[in-house]
C-alpha cells in the first residue's frame, strides 16, 4: 500500500508542476537555512572523526576569580594548569594547548595561519587521522624539539602534491621539521589547526599580563574523562581544588574554574556566568526553528486546502471505489511528506553547494585567511537531522489538509462540493 | 441482490427541507438490468447513492445479499463498496492526474492481497473488454467522450462487482457513442450476469433493458 502512496505521489507531483515547483521552493529554502545552521552548531558542539570522544571531553578555558557570586572570566595562565589542572587525578588523560597564528609568506602574498601549542596529550585526546608521519611525543615536549604537525591545506600550500615529511618551514623566521601531516579537522572544531607545535617550543611566548600572572595567560585544558557520567566526578574534583586556592588579594573572595564540554560551552548563553544555565539557548533555539518552520507550514497549509475543492472528484470517485476515510488520509499525509521529503534533499543540496558559495564569500573578503572546502563537513547526524525536520513538517502540513479531505461526503465530493 | 423498504430521503438546509424520496419499496434482483427513468429532480441519483451506500436514508431499510446495512462504520461501508459494488457516472469522474490504467486500477488498490503486476493484469483484462486497450497510457482529457466512458466502465468492472450502478452514462454522449456504451453494458449483463442498475433519460436506452422503474417527484409511478 505504501508502496502505491508513494508511486501515486511521485505521479501527482509531476502532474501538478506549478504547485509542486512552488512548494519545492518554500521547503527548500528553509531546510537549506536549517542545514546550513545546523551544521555550523555540529562542527562547534559535536563529535567528529578527529574528535570522537567530545561527548566526554571537557574544555577549560576561562577562571574567575569570584567577588562573592560574581566574577569575571579570564583565561588562563599555564602555571595555574601546571599546578591545579594536570595533576588531578578524575581524568583520563588531560591536556594542554592554546591558540594562536602566524604570517607566511609566498612570491610577496601574506597569508595567515592558525597555529596551536600543544603537549602531546593532545593526539591521544583527538585522534586526527594521520597522512603522513606521526605526532610529537613526550620527549619532544619535553626537549621542546623545533618540529611541527601541519594540516592537509598547509602541505598542499607549502608543498603541492610532494611528501611533507622532514621537510622545513619557518615559524616566525625559526625553522621547524615537519614530523606529520594530519586531515583537516571541520572548520570550527576547537582541535582543528593548520599547524601544531610542542607548546615547549613557542618561538614567540606570550609575555604574562601584569594583573595576576600566575592566574591569568592564554593555555586551556582539555580533559578526557573516563566516561560520560565521569565528567561529572572531574567538574567535583576542579571545585574541591578551586576551593583550596587563596584568592591573590583579598579583594576576592574565591577562584572559580568551569570545565565544560563543547555543547556546554556553546549552550551558556553569557560567558560571565561562573554557573551557567544550558537550556536556555537550546529552548530558544528549538523554539526559532519551530517558528522558522511555521511559516512554510502554514503556506503549505494553505495550498493543501485551497487545493481540496479541486481534489474533490478524486476524493469521491476514491470513496465510491472503496477507499475508507482513514486510508485516504493516509494516503494524502504520505503524499505530503513525499513533497516536503523531496524539498529536503533538494535544500540539503542547496546547503552543501551554499556552504562552498560561503567559503568563497569569506575567502574573497579576507583573503588573508583562507577557507578551504573541505573544512566546512556536513555530518550524518546534521542530514538526519534535517530529513527528521521535513518529515515533521510534512506531517504537520498534511495532517489537517487531510482531515478535511477525507471528511468530505462522497456525494458531494462528486458533486464538487467542498462542504 | 438488492432490496430497499420503505426508504425516505429529506434533504435539509436552514430554509427548506425537501423530500427526494418518500417510501420506495424496491426490489433488484440477481442478473436484471433494471433501468430507471423519471424526469430532472425526481430523486434518481438519490436513490443510486443510497444503493450505492454512498448516502445514507433518512429512514428506511437497505439489504445488499440479504445483509441489513444499518449502523455500518465508514472502514465496512467502504470494504462493501469496494467488494461488491461499481459505479459509472454521467460525467465519468476520472482522475485526470493519473493514465487510463492507473485509474481502472483504482477499485484494486484498495482491496488487500492484490499484487502490482496482477493490477496492472486485471485492469488491462478490463480496457479489453470495452475496447480500449490501445490508449492504456493516455491521460484522460486526451480522450473523447466515448473513451472516457469507456475508462469508467473498465474501472466499474475491474474488481468483478456483483451490481453495477450507472447514473446516466450516455447523458453527456451522442447517440452513436451512447449505442456503444449500452451495448458494453448489455454484453456485461448476458455474459457475466452482472446486476445493473442504470438512471437514464433516454427512453430507446430504457427499452433495451428487462424493467424500468419510473420516478415522479420522489415516488414510484409503476
Ligand atoms: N445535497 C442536497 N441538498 C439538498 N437538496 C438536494 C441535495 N441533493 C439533491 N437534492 C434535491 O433532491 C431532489 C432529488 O435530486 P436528485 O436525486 O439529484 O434528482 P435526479 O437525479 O432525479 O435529477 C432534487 O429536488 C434536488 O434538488
Ligand atoms: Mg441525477
Amino acid at each position: 500500500m505504501l508502496k502505491n502512496y508513494i508511486k501515486l505521489a511521485f505521479k501527482v507531483m509531476l502532474r501538478k508542476k506549478y504547485f509542486t515547483f512552488l512548494t519545492l521552493v518554500g521547503i527548500s529554502f528553509t531546510i537549506m537555512i536549517i542545514t546550513i545552521t545546523a551544521a555550523f552548531i555540529d562542527q562547534i558542539v559535536g563529535a567528529s572523526d578527529t574528535e570522537p570522544n567530545r561527548g566526554r571531553t571537557l574544555v577549560l578555558k576561562e577562571v574567575f576569580l569570584m567577588k562573592d557570586d560574581r566574577g569575571r572570566p579570564d583565561e588562563v595562565s599555564l602555571p595555574f594548569l601546571q599546578r591545579y589542572i594536570t595533576t588531578l587525578r578524575t581524568p583520563e588523560r588531560i591536556s594542554i594547548y592554546r591558540d594562536g597564528g602566524y604570517v607566511s609568506a609566498r612570491n610577496g602574498v601574506p597569508r595567515a595561519h592558525r597555529l596551536k601549542y600543544s603537549d602531546e596529550n593532545f593526539w591521544s585526546i583527538t585522534n586526527f587521522k594521520f597522512l603522513e608521519g606521526r605526532p610529537f611525543d613526550a620527549r619532544q615536549v619535553k626537549n621542546a624539539s623545533r618540529v611541527v604537525v601541519i594540516s592537509e591545506e598547509l602541505k598542499d600550500y607549502y608543498f603541492g602534491e610532494g611528501n611533507a615529511a622532514g621537510k622545513i618551514i619557518e615559524l616566525f623566521g625559526i625553522p621547524f621539521r615537519v614530523i606529520g601531516v594530519v586531515k583537516s579537522a571541520p572548520l570550527l572544531s576547537d582541535a582543528g589547526s593548520d599547524a601544531w607545535i610542542p607548546y615547549t617550543a613557542d618561538p614567540a611566548p606570550v609575555p604574562p599580563p601584569a594583573e595576576w600572572p600566575t592566574i591569568h595567560g592564554q593555555y586551556k585544558a582539555m580533559l578526557l574523562a573516563r566516561s560520560g557520567e565521569d565528567a561529572e566526578k572531574v567538574k567535583a574534583e576542579i571545585d574541591a581544588r578551586m576551593r583550596k586556592i587563596v584568592p591573590p588579594n583579598p579583594q576576592f573572595t574565591s577562584v572559580k574554574a568551569n570545565a565544560l564540554t563543547a555543547l556546554q560551552h556553546f549552550a551558556k548563553v553569557r560567558n560571565s556566568d561562573p554557573d551557567p544555565d544550558f537550556a536556555q539557548l537550546f529552548t530558544a533555539l528549538f523554539a526559532c526553528l519551530f517558528l522558522f518552520l511555521l511559516i512554510p507550514v502554514i503556506s503549505l497549509i494553505n495550498l493543501n486546502i485551497s487545493r481540496i475543492s479541486e481534489r474533490a472528484a478524486e476524493i469521491g470517485v476514491r470513496k465510491s471505489f472503496g477507499a475508507s476515510s482513514s486510508t485516504l488520509a493516509g494516503q494524502f499525509i504520505v503524499e505530503n511528506i513525499i513533497l516536503t521529503l523531496t524539498g529536503g534533499l533538494i535544500g540539503v543540496i542547496l546547503a552543501y553547494l551554499f556552504s562552498d558559495a560561503l567559503i568563497l564569500m569569506l575567502n574573497a573578503f579576507d583573503p588573508l585567511f583562507q577557507i578551504s572546502f573541505g573544512q566546512f563537513i556536513l555530518s550524518w547526524r546534521v542530514v538526519a537531522f534535517c530529513i527528521g525536520c521535513c518529515c515533521f513538517f510534512g506531517f504537520l502540513s498534511g495532517v489537517y489538509p487531510a482531515y478535511r479531505m477525507s471528511k468530505m461526503h462522497p456525494v458531494n465530493a462528486l458533486k464538487g462540493n467542498n462542504l | 441482490m438488492i432490496k430497499l423498504t420503505d426508504v425516505e430521503k429529506v434533504y435539509r438546509t436552514s430554509t427548506i427541507e425537501t423530500m427526494a424520496l418518500s417510501k420506495v419499496n424496491i426490489v433488484i434482483n440477481k442478473g436484471e438490468f433494471v433501468s430507471i427513468m423519471g424526469p430532472s429532480g425526481c430523486g434518481k441519483s438519490t436513490l443510486l447513492n443510497i444503493m450505492g451506500l454512498l448516502d445514507e436514508p433518512s429512514s428506511g431499510k437497505i439489504e445488499i445479499d440479504n445483509t441489513l446495512i444499518s449502523g455500518y462504520a465508514d472502514k465496512r461501508l467502504a470494504h462493501m463498496r469496494n467488494q461488491k459494488l461499481g459505479f459509472i457516472f454521467q460525467s465519468y469522474h476520472l482522475i485526470n492526474d493519473l493514465s487510463v490504467v492507473d485509474n481502472v486500477e483504482i477499485p484494486l488498490l484498495y482491496r488487500k492481497g492484490v499484487s502490482g503486476s496482477e493490477r496492472r493484469k486485471k485492469a488491462l483484462e478490463a480496457l479489453e473488454k470495452v475496447g480500449l486497450n490501445s490508449r492504456t497510457k493516455h491521460y484522460p482529457n486526451q480522450l473523447s467522450g466515448g473513451q472516457r466512458q469507456r475508462v469508467a466502465i473498465a474501472r466499474a468492472i475491474v474488481g468483478n462487482p456483483e451490481i453495477i450502478l450507472a447514473d446516466e452514462p450516455t447523458g453527456n454522449l451522442d447517440s452513436v457513442m451512447g449505442e456503444e456504451i449500452m451495448n458494453i453494458m448489455l454484453q456485461l449483463n448476458k455474459t457475466e450476469g452482472t446486476t445493473i442498475v442504470m438512471v437514464t433519460h433516454d427512453e430507446n436506452m430504457a427499452n433495451k433493458t428487462e424493467r424500468v422503474i419510473r420516478f415522479f417527484d420522489g415516488r414510484q409511478v409503476n
